[in-house]
């Protein structure tokens, strides 16, 4: 058993051969202070906690001497006034939750040394187990704790240290490998730890080894001294005390930890990543081109998208829905510009009849296609232009030169044939059986629909323009054939003239509508009280409407289906009381009127067919094929035989705005052939209404006031108006407006500003901007 | 629409559509941000006329019509240009003036998704936003009863065997009358699921791997990502970077031809070869990267024609048997590099995953069998497949992991697991919860193309157009002019986070269990979940 210390209170760990509990040994400990002992000897026999919570004994010093082997937790919660001496080796947790003590150990301690401490001081004379100096604090009210050790420290050292210092003096240690143990200063958050001797690191993340100051290393010399003489060892210090061999571990900063030591991507992209597989990484030998990155708003060739300008390069509707292929949005525009009288002599170039046509006649496909019906609003209203082209002015006609064409039929499709290739400078000449040019404009279109007069001023032009018109002209198999011969073309422009008649009985008392109408424009007919017309179609309201303005005030339309006919035509035969059945199926005609299928008599003094017309081709020679009674034709109105074209109803039946867009095209192609080209079709394709921007035009527009109006209200579809709003809209101001040398205009987008908005395709009242996919790059 | 026209039955209104834009006239600077970057051009520049009909009231003066015009932000609302909810406008407008939400009135979209006859088809993911894997719950903490480690400070080792793993005396015996043994790799438990070269932009597959790379050279985590089915590029092929690979082949065997001539190149073997013979977002279904993003370099890498569709065949085309299939492939794929690497299946989570796996285990060389889930993603597919197809991978680990048991395998042939890990974000959970129920590793696409670059794919449809290159984020496009977006440094860094993330987070869940030097596989018993029938099911405790 251990020696006994001179004056000090004796206390036994053992009694009548059988070891003291450890609350019995702590109670009588606690007595001996209570009862003013400063010095006492405890022989230990394993009892937990020995020499901890001294403070009854005040300020007054308590001296704890351990001899015998104590249990756990030599001085736990040990106060400033007591110091422990442990004789021999300690068992685990020395000086744990310490709060002041002095505790010397001249032995070896085992795991758990200082744990949790917070003041105080633990001299170590020997090693160290495992978890030295985890958990410990530093109180600011108090000088940090300090833990000497004089040889070695076991695993996982100053574990989540946060304050304190610790001195491994490396002296004699259990494995001069390593003097700190297996993974230490793990979690340390503060303190410092001086260590002389070899060690295999620590945890860099949480610690770092420091410069010993000269301040430090004379504390720990100081320090050294103290602690050498605690354990009897003052003849170790010269060998301890050289600066060379010690190192100082502090913990990091929590702004030090935040710093990564990790290699920067961006290094090892460079210096490992590209070092083995090559320049340009990964795909560097695959592809040549730049990978680096790009923001999401890109400009020029990176944009995904990019504008376009398309002025002009798609028909407006009202364009496309033309027959004529008049060019209506340019007209407006030419209005809109003020110069009113081009906008009228333009038509010239399309049209030998501008007023009489699309002034009266059309029933104006341009207007039934125009973009603002899609939007419920008002078609811009070509028949005012129409009617403002009375005194259109003829542009300046070409010298004629010796290509000669014929054409046979001086109507609405033999005139614009004719009309188009005087404009071209060709020789033509215009055949006609009747006297008067115009075909069935002149001579079986109510007057009602079209004032004389105004028809008269473009017949009149239409003569000034064609050099050789032989009127009263019948054409026959032996002409014709001459024709051929005499001229480069020619062109059948004949018409429709025979009536259909209905293979019933009585169809001997029919009138044909073309007699009716012929003879009801000279008034040279009397259709009596009661009308019945078969054919409910557009003729057929012609012929109601001039029945009724000659005195007849019965009249039905019958027909075998619901009626075709529409627009002014039928309005005006509404208007005169006409009444419309359907389905009627005729069955005979008799002096009384017409019976029909059914056995009903509809009475009628004039009964007039009108099922339409046939073209009357006897004077066609067999080279020129023909279908069902109409000539056969390609798209540019050429026939079987290619130095014959035909064109207008004897190819096939249509509106006089259809037969007057055949003849151009056939002109056009003439022109063509006789230059040596191949004929083109020259129609644009529609422009999408969808592109179109309809916000900005009145939607309360009923009718249009004038011209003027019409203009300002026209979307100007596929046609730049230059309204510059794009210009303005763009946020990037990447739109300028750059002025042509001719005198016109075209709009440039900045594609290093530009970022693929479509803003400028978004609002554009007119279409002409479209966003397009930017090419692919690869 | 336009006001005069005939309304057809496709014709949808906002009302209809699954995501609306929400666009503030106040805050809008009209800078063309928004339009610029929508993917799918589902905005545009709106001219909106307002009409101020002006009545006085004093009755003298006459009322006026006045017409304004503004401008705005419209919403398109044709099905060729419905909003995906991707953000991207919200993401580039400088005022936040634009954002996409949700529409509480069920998508009348989706009856319309099929113009031409042709099903939807899209990218991402099943739209069901549940997974049971969150519900299930660590329940085995250690307490007093044994020292539960401290996830910061311990030292572990979650590694996991990738390769058949035969019982020691039958390894002896295997090498001593084979003199082979069959290859088997420690490496981390969680794998970069296969996502090809075609289905990703180069900048991402470049980010993954060199985050993977990282990860092995820097940092030490053994960290494995699979090809896909898309070939390699070569110069990954002729690189130390190889051993990171699993090289993946699929029914369509694109860019193998390419593997194969850089064999007697290679500096290192790759970790392993995967056979994919299904996937799990689309079971039954091969591969299909559209047109769209078949560009010259995918055709390089491919071995294909640029500008055409690449439709995978739904099986290997000259096997016609499970046997068959199953024995030729992996023969065939383990002498290509001598026997020295691990060579197994993957297939899509199903009913019959039992037989395959006791096939596998009649046979020494499957090194391990790969199931993905009905909750994985895809870059192509029919939604039908996505949404309907597929059997969910809880129950299908399980049942394999307890036939194993009852074989005696449990160790031998590691069971990955796949599809809609993390999908909620608790990606190192559902891991966890995989391992406890038996998979020896598991694979994550989605979360790695959420967490690493950026996709903003939902379970609530959002997004979802991998398949035709317009990836807002650049991660599945082939065009150079949005894949730039994607930086792949910055991926790289990314992947890095994810996994050191994953690995903090996983230590923390099974620290308290107890486990640090291997992988807690097959450890039920901490396993928890308040559904009965779940718990009855996956053989777990069931708690309330």
């Amino acid at each position: 058993m251990g020696q006994k210390i001179r004056d000090a209170y004796f206390i036994p760990g053992r009694e009548n051969g059988k070891r003291v509990d450890s609350r019995i040994l702590e109670e009588r400990i606690q007595r001996a202070v209570e009862q003013g002992f400063r010095k006492i000897e405890v022989e230990a026999c394993g009892q937990h906690g020995i020499g901890g919570r001294l403070w009854k004994a005040g300020d007054e010093e308590v001296v704890v001497y351990v001899s015998g082997p104590p249990g756990q937790r030599v001085g736990s919660m040990g106060f400033p006034n007591t110091r422990i001496e442990v004789l021999g080796n300690s068992s685990d947790d020395v000086g744990w939750l310490n709060a002041g003590a002095e505790i010397v150990v001249h032995g070896h301690a085992a795991n758990g040394v200082a744990n949790g401490m917070a003041q105080g001081k633990i001299y170590i004379a020997g090693n160290i187990g495992a978890r030295g100096m985890t958990m410990t604090k530093f109180n600011p009210r108090f000088t940090p704790p300090e833990l000497w050790v004089l040889g070695s420290v076991g695993d996982y050292f100053a574990e989540f240290m946060a304050g304190g210092i610790a001195v491994i003096c490396g002296y004699n240690p259990q494995n001069p490998d390593n003097v700190l143990g297996y993974r230490p200063c793990v979690g340390m958050v503060g303190g410092k730890i001086f260590v002389r001797g070899k060690y295999l690191g620590f945890s860099e993340k949480d610690a770092k080894r420091v410069q010993i100051s000269e301040e430090e290393w004379a504390w720990l010399c100081e320090n050294l001294k103290t602690f050498l003489k605690k354990i009897d060892k003052e003849h170790l210090y010269e060998e301890l005390s050289k600066y060379e061999d010690w190192d100082l571990i502090v913990a990091r900063s929590p702004q030090e930890k935040r710093s990564s030591s990790l290699r920067p991507i961006s290094d090892f992209n460079k210096n490992v990543w590209c070092k083995e597989l090559g320049q340009g990484g990964l795909i560097g030998d695959l592809v040549d081109y730049d990978r680096s990155p790009i923001p999401v708003i890109t400009t020029g060739e990176l944009r995904r998208f990019k504008p376009v300008w398309e002025n002009k390069k798609y028909a407006a509707p009202c364009e496309f829905a033309c027959p004529t292929g008049i060019p209506v949005q340019e007209r407006w525009a030419l209005v809109r510009e003020g110069r009113f009288e081009e906008a009228a002599d333009m038509a010239l170039f399309y049209t030998p009849f501008p007023t009489t046509v699309c002034g009266f006649l059309c029933p104006n496909l341009c207007m039934q296609n125009c973009t603002k019906q899609k939007y419920n609003m008002t078609p811009v209203d070509v028949t005012l232009l129409g009617k403002a082209s009375e005194n259109a002015k003829l542009p300046e006609l070409p010298p004629i030169t010796e290509k000669k064409v014929a054409i046979i039929g001086g109507g609405p499709g033999g005139i614009s044939c004719a009309w188009q290739l005087r404009l071209k400078g060709y020789d033509v000449t215009v055949f006609d059986r009747h006297k008067e040019l115009g075909g069935k404009i002149s001579e079986y279109i109510p007057k009602t629909r079209i004032p004389q007069d105004i028809l008269k001023k473009d017949i009149e032009r239409i003569k000034k323009v064609l050099p050789h018109v032989q009127l009263e002209e019948n054409i026959g198999k032996e002409k014709f054939k001459e024709l051929l011969s005499e001229y480069d073309f020619v062109v059948i422009a004949t018409g429709a003239q025979r009536p259909r008649i209905l293979p019933v009985e009585g169809k001997e008392r029919l009138v044909s509508a073309l007699e009716f109408l012929g003879k009801s424009k000279k008034d040279e007919i009397d259709p009596g009280e009661r009308v019945v017309v078969i054919g409910a179609g557009n003729v057929g309201c012609d012929v109601a409407t001039e029945a009724h303005r000659l005195g007849a005030r019965d009249i039905t339309l019958i027909d075998i289906q619901e009626p075709a006919s529409f627009g002014k035509e039928r309005k005006e035969a509404e208007k005169a009381g006409a009444k419309f059945k359907w389905p009627v199926f005729t069955k005979k005609i008799i002096d009384k009127g017409v019976i029909t299928d059914s056995g009903e008599l509809i009475p009628a003094d004039t009964v007039v067919i009108s099922i339409g017309d046939v073209p009357e081709l006897d004077f066609l020679t067999e080279d020129i094929e023909t279908d069902r009674g109409f000539i056969k034709v390609n798209e540019y109105y050429q026939t079987s035989n290619p130095k014959v074209f035909a064109i207008g109803d004897v190819v096939k039946l249509g509106l006089i705005t259809d037969a007057i867009g055949s003849g151009r095209i056939a002109a056009q192609a003439i022109d063509s052939l006789l230059k040596g080209e191949t004929p083109q079709l020259k129609k644009r394709p529609e422009i999408d209404k969808q592109r179109m921007n309809p916000a900005f035009f009145d939607p309360r527009i009923a009718s249009y006031k004038d011209v003027k109006e019409c203009a300002n209200e026209c979307m100007s579809c596929g046609r730049c108006r230059d309204c510059g709003i794009c210009i303005t809209l763009c946020p990037q101001g990447a739109i300028s407006r750059l002025a042509l040398d001719n005198g016109d205009f075209e709009l440039v987008v900045d594609d290093d500003r530009c970022i693929g908005c479509g803003f400028c395709a978004d609002v554009c009242p007119c279409g002409i901007w479209n966003l397009i996919p930017n090419e692919p790059m690869f | 629409m336009l006001s005069n026209e005939p309304i057809t039955p496709s014709q949808l209104s906002l009302k209809d559509l699954p995501w609306l834009i929400y666009w503030d006239k106040e805050k809008c600077q009209l800078c063309g941000r928004c339009v610029a970057a929508c993917p799918v051009r589902a905005i545009e520049l709106g001219t909106f006329r307002q009409r101020i009909v002006e009545t006085p009231i004093n009755n003298k003066e006459a009322h006026t019509n006045l017409y304004k015009i503004y401008y705005g932000i419209k919403q398109k609302t044709d099905p060729g240009h419905a909003c995906i909810g991707c953000g991207l406008c919200s993401k580039v407008c400088p005022n936040q003036a634009i954002i996409p939400f949700h529409n509480e009135e069920p998508d009348k979209l989706k009856f319309h998704i099929n113009l031409g006859g042709q099903p939807r088809r899209r990218g991402g993911r099943r739209n069901v936003p549940h997974t049971i894997l969150d519900r299930i719950k660590f329940i085995r903490i250690s307490m007093l009863t044994d020292p539960a480690l401290d996830a910061g400070r311990h030292e572990f080792e979650l590694r996991t065997l990738l390769g058949r793993v035969l019982p020691p005396e039958e390894n002896l015996k295997c090498y001593k009358e084979n003199g082979w043994v069959p290859p088997v790799r420690e490496i981390y438990p969680l794998i970069i699921g296969g996502m090809s070269f075609g289905a990703l932009s180069p900048n991402m597959w470049e980010g993954l791997v060199m985050g993977v790379a990282y990860l092995n050279e820097e940092l030490g985590m053994p960290v494995r990502m699979s090809t896909g089915e898309g070939g390699c590029p070569p110069r990954l092929l002729r690189s130390r970077f190889l051993k990171y690979i699993i090289l993946q082949i699929a029914s369509g065997y694109f860019g193998w031809d390419e593997i194969i001539h850089a064999i007697p190149e290679m500096k290192e073997d790759p970790c392993a070869i995967e056979i994919k013979y299904g996937q799990g977002a689309k079971p039954g279904d091969g591969g299909l990267l559209m047109w769209y993003k078949v560009n010259k370099l995918i055709a390089a890498i491919r071995g294909v024609p640029p500008g055409v569709s690449l439709p995978s065949p739904p099986t290997h085309q000259t096997k016609y048997s499970i046997e068959e299939a199953v024995a030729k492939m992996i023969q065939s794929m383990y002498m290509a590099w001598g026997f020295r690497v691990p060579v197994y299946p993957k297939i899509s989570g199903t009913s019959t995953a039992l037989a395959v796996l006791n096939n596998l285990t009649r046979n020494p060389y499957a090194a391990a069998l790969a199931i993905d889930g009905e909750d994985g993603g895809t870059g192509a597919a029919y939604n039908v497949s996505m949404d309907h197809m597929g059997h969910p991978i809880a129950s299908n680990v399980r049942d394999c992991y307890l036939n194993l048991v009852k074989l005696g395998k449990q160790n031998e042939i590691p069971i990955i697991g796949a599809g809609g890990i993390g999908k909620r974000g608790n990606l190192a959970a559902n891991a966890a919860a995989l391992y406890m129920l038996g998979a020896s590793a598991v694979q994550v696409g989605k979360y790695i193309m959420q967490a690493a670059a950026g996709c903003v794919g939902s379970e609530t449809d959002r997004c979802n157009i991998c398949n035709i290159g317009l990836c807002p984020k650049g991660i599945t496009s082939q065009d150079p002019r949005i894949y730039r977006r994607l930086d792949p440094e910055k991926v790289a860094e990314r992947v890095v986070d994810v996994f050191l993330t994953f690995d903090t987070e996983l230590k923390k869940i099974v620290a308290p269990l107890g486990r640090s030097t291997s992988l807690p596989i097959g450890m039920s018993d901490a396993l928890g979940i308040d559904d009965y029938h779940a718990a009855e099911r996956l053989k777990i405790k069931y708690v309330v």
